[in-house]
């Protein structure tokens, strides 16, 4: 087994130059004995090979059914390594077995849909994160987030005064709009708390610009918090720090109990959702979570059925909706966002495979925070995307994820689409009706 | 020769059925421990509705992605499976030893149903081979495990055909066949086979984390 | 050893095979019970003769014998009545059946003497007798 396409990074390089073999296999079993458990012994030992996997992967389907990018074949050269090696594997062993977890699988799941077995790659492969973790050696751009998480408990080293500040600029610029527009800090017994990831503030303030006029015109009673906690990304539950993420669940969770909110609605963004619903959630010992939280996705259909949005006209356009992962796959919402998006748009084109089925956005799971490095790997691992968009014919994206936006964006880019792509927020936003404003 | 006959028919066969069945409780049991010591995030949401749900979708040979997009192997898969369950079981030449030996019997096929099955499911071994060898992907993937969890049940079968067909000599053809089925027997515990013991709670896993929790499908 | 036996067994057939012709009508070649309405198998090849004068066997009642009481009667043979007389297709609780009766007699022996068939084609060779009640 050659790994022939090795990308520099400087996080790798650093981490694997301090590694020993004793190192590396004293960690290893300790990951392996310590935090897994019947589920990867059962996921090793069953897997028949069988390969059935591999279409399901848009880097396998992409690379014209390179093996070494199936499902499977990615498994076999990590976690399957190191089990027939006992945990006795070398630095540039380590250095590979991240680049191919950090940024060749986005831990989608589609395979999923594919393994008669029901064998989760993802959680394998988000093992072998969790070991790289533990080894230090991690992508230099992801490793800088999880690094902000844990220093500022945001992702994007914003300080609180700027994150306040970055509100009440946005409050100020939307009251050209709408004068009596408010976005309330910190208001106890709110009915929605809403939250957003770090990147909005950070360089999507437009985003809050427009939950916050959305919400303020369909008169919904929301607040956002101003301490720590206020942002629900979660990079380390993709860079294997799992023991922040549950800090950054608790701390998430604990700023709305704190205000007495009813429910926490969070902005379009997938990984977060997978961090509160199904991963951080765990780590902190919560069946579900303390507090009820919504997808935007839904939640803005909540409030067209109860016709607190009216529109000024549809989006006449034909338009292909994506499906992120993790509020699709990972919560169901392809209803939901189906019906927002009939309700938004006269010609809805729907891409093949869709719903559960959709192909990946490649930018999800952590790897488009891997960063430039390895830019490349999603844009020529993805190339099955760009040509299921372009056979839509249509010139417009809906995508309601910040990773999936990325990820496509990048995309369209690189195989010079032409198209556009937006958020529900985006689309709801430009289309109601909106106060005269004098 | 027939002092091997009875040997691989009579302590041979309770030491392979004794390993099969306290070795298959063993590694249940076992597994069951370990996965409440460690997956106890994991174990928590096993749903005996959305378990089901998905096991009944993944037993429809069309009915899910990954069938659907490996239409040979499904079919082959599903033909080599029924085969390996149906034909051991209601066997006459097996029944009778049941009979012999413990005096209940059940229905059997008729020997040409069997036979025909027997040989299909040989070939569906050789399907699986040829895939191994040829295909890309599953070259990749393969170890000797995989080998040798195919040639178990391959050779057992082709055996046991050789044996009916009389071809070859009878009693070494015979003992072989029986040999092997007991190798697979004690295996089954103990290797790639064991999925036959762990497939349907993989399955069932998955179908209530994706039922219950994630509320979409999983085929 | 394995190819001294097969070589054996390859010869013992081709002389076996040859002899079939020679066994005269009305001496038994096959056991072809009519009991058996439906058999699945060719009768099993057994030259009643030959096989008793190769096997040594003298005593009737080495087969044809006579339980009384769960008891082996000493001393009672039963070779006037048929098999099927005693052992039925679908025996009693605790009986032996006619099907079991054959092959336990059989291959008990010949596991017991090393010596004889015990597979399924060594009695029931395909292109044997044709299934009996035909």
């Amino acid at each position: 087994m050659t790994f022939d396409r090795k990308i520099e990074d400087a996080g790798l390089t650093r981490g694997v130059s301090r590694l020993t073999p004793q190192r590396i296999e004293d960690t290893l079993r300790q990951v392996l004995e310590g935090e897994t458990g019947a589920k990867l012994k059962l996921y090793a030992e069953t897997c028949m090979r069988c390969g059935m996997c591999s279409e399901a992967c848009h880097y396998y389907m992409s690379h014209d059914g390179d093996p070494s990018y199936s499902p499977a074949g990615k498994v076999h050269q990590t976690m399957g390594e190191i089990l027939r090696k006992d945990c006795k594997v070398t630095p540039e062993f380590v250095y590979q077995m991240a680049q191919i977890a950090y940024t060749e699988c986005n831990l989608c799941r589609r395979c999923v849909h594919y393994c008669p077995l029901g064998i989760d790659t993802g959680y394998i492969m988000s093992t072998v994160r969790r070991m790289c973790h533990k080894l230090g050696v991690t992508p230099q751009y992801i490793q800088d987030t999880a690094h902000s998480h844990a220093a500022t408990m945001n992702q994007m080293w914003l300080k609180d005064d700027e994150w306040m500040d970055t509100l009440q600029w946005q409050e100020d610029e939307a009251r050209d709009e709408m004068p009596n527009l408010r976005i309330p800090l910190d208001k106890e017994g709110a009915e929605i708390y809403y939250s957003v990831i770090a990147p909005e503030p950070k360089f999507r303030t437009q985003l809050i610009y427009q939950a916050a006029f959305i919400m303020n015109e369909a008169g919904v009673d929301f607040t956002m918090p101003t301490s720590p906690g206020w942002d629900n990304s979660d990079m380390c539950m993709f860079s294997g720090d799992f023991e922040m993420m549950g800090r950054l669940k608790k701390i998430h969770f604990e700023s709305a109990l704190d205000l007495k909110v009813k429910k926490i609605v969070m902005g379009e963004c997938g990984h977060a959702f997978r961090s509160i619903y199904d991963q951080g959630n765990r780590w902190d010992g919560w069946d579900m979570y303390p507090i009820e939280v919504v997808h935007s996705v839904e939640f803005f259909w909540e409030l067209f059925e109860a016709g607190k949005i009216k529109l000024r006209e549809k989006f006449h356009e034909p338009i292909t909706i994506h499906d992120p992962c993790n509020i699709i796959r990972g919560r169901g919402l392809m209803e939901q966002s189906r019906k927002l998006a009939h309700a938004l748009c006269d010609n809805v084109v729907e891409m093949h495979p869709n719903l559960e089925h959709n192909y990946c956005c490649a930018a999800g799971g952590g790897v488009i925070n891997c960063g430039p490095p390895f830019k490349n790997v999603r844009m020529k691992g993805n190339r099955i995307k760009a040509e299921q968009l372009k056979a839509t014919g249509v010139k417009t994206i809906l995508a309601p994820c910040h990773n999936c936006h990325g990820g496509l964006e990048d995309l369209v880019h690189y195989y010079e689409l032409g198209m556009d792509i937006k958020f529900f927020g985006d689309l709801i936003y430009d289309l109601m009706e909106k106060p005269e404003v004098e | 020769m027939n002092s091997i006959y009875a040997f691989v028919v009579g302590p041979l066969a309770w030491i392979a059925w004794g390993v099969f069945i306290f070795g298959s409780l063993y590694k249940v049991v076992s597994m069951y421990q370990l996965a409440k010591a460690k997956d106890g995030s994991s174990l928590h949401y096993m749903s005996f509705k959305y378990g089901m749900r998905s096991i009944l979708h993944w037993l429809n040979p069309v009915g899910t992605l990954g069938w659907q997009s490996n239409p040979y192997t499904a079919l082959v898969t599903f033909v080599f499976h029924l085969c390996l369950v149906i034909v051991p079981l209601f066997l006459m030449g097996h029944v009778v030893l049941w009979d012999q030996f413990f005096g209940i019997t059940w229905p059997t096929l008729p020997d040409t149903i069997a036979d025909i099955m027997s040989i299909v499911f040989v070939a569906c071994c050789v399907y699986f081979g040829l895939r191994r060898f040829l295909q890309r992907d599953v070259r990749f993937l393969t170890t000797g495990k995989d080998w040798i969890a195919l040639a178990i049940p391959a050779l057992t079968f082709l055996f046991g055909v050789l044996a009916y067909h009389q071809i070859g000599n009878d009693k070494v053809m015979l003992v072989l066949h029986i040999l092997c089925g007991e190798i697979m027997l004690i295996s089954i515990p103990f290797s790639r086979l064991s999925h036959m013991l762990f497939g349907f709670f993989t399955r069932a896993y998955m179908g209530s984390e994706f039922g219950g929790v994630r509320h979409s499908k999983d085929w | 050893m394995l190819k001294r036996v097969f070589t054996i067994a390859a010869v013992a057939a081709c002389v076996f095979l040859y002899m079939i012709p020679a066994f005269c009508q009305d001496e038994i070649s096959f056991l072809k019970d009519p009991a058996f309405v439906h058999p699945t198998r060719p009768a099993a090849v057994f030259a009643h003769d030959e096989h008793n004068e190769k096997a040594g066997i003298e005593d009737c009642a080495a087969c044809h014998h006579v339980w009384e009481d769960g008891k082996l009667v000493e001393g009672e043979s039963s070779e006037d009545e048929k098999c099927s007389s005693c052992h039925q297709i679908k025996p009693e609780s605790g009986k032996t059946g006619l099907r079991n009766a054959y092959h336990k007699l059989c291959s008990n022996c010949h596991i017991e003497e090393d010596k004889g068939p015990v597979t399924c084609a060594g009695c029931h060779p395909n292109g044997g007798a044709a299934p009996s009640g035909h």
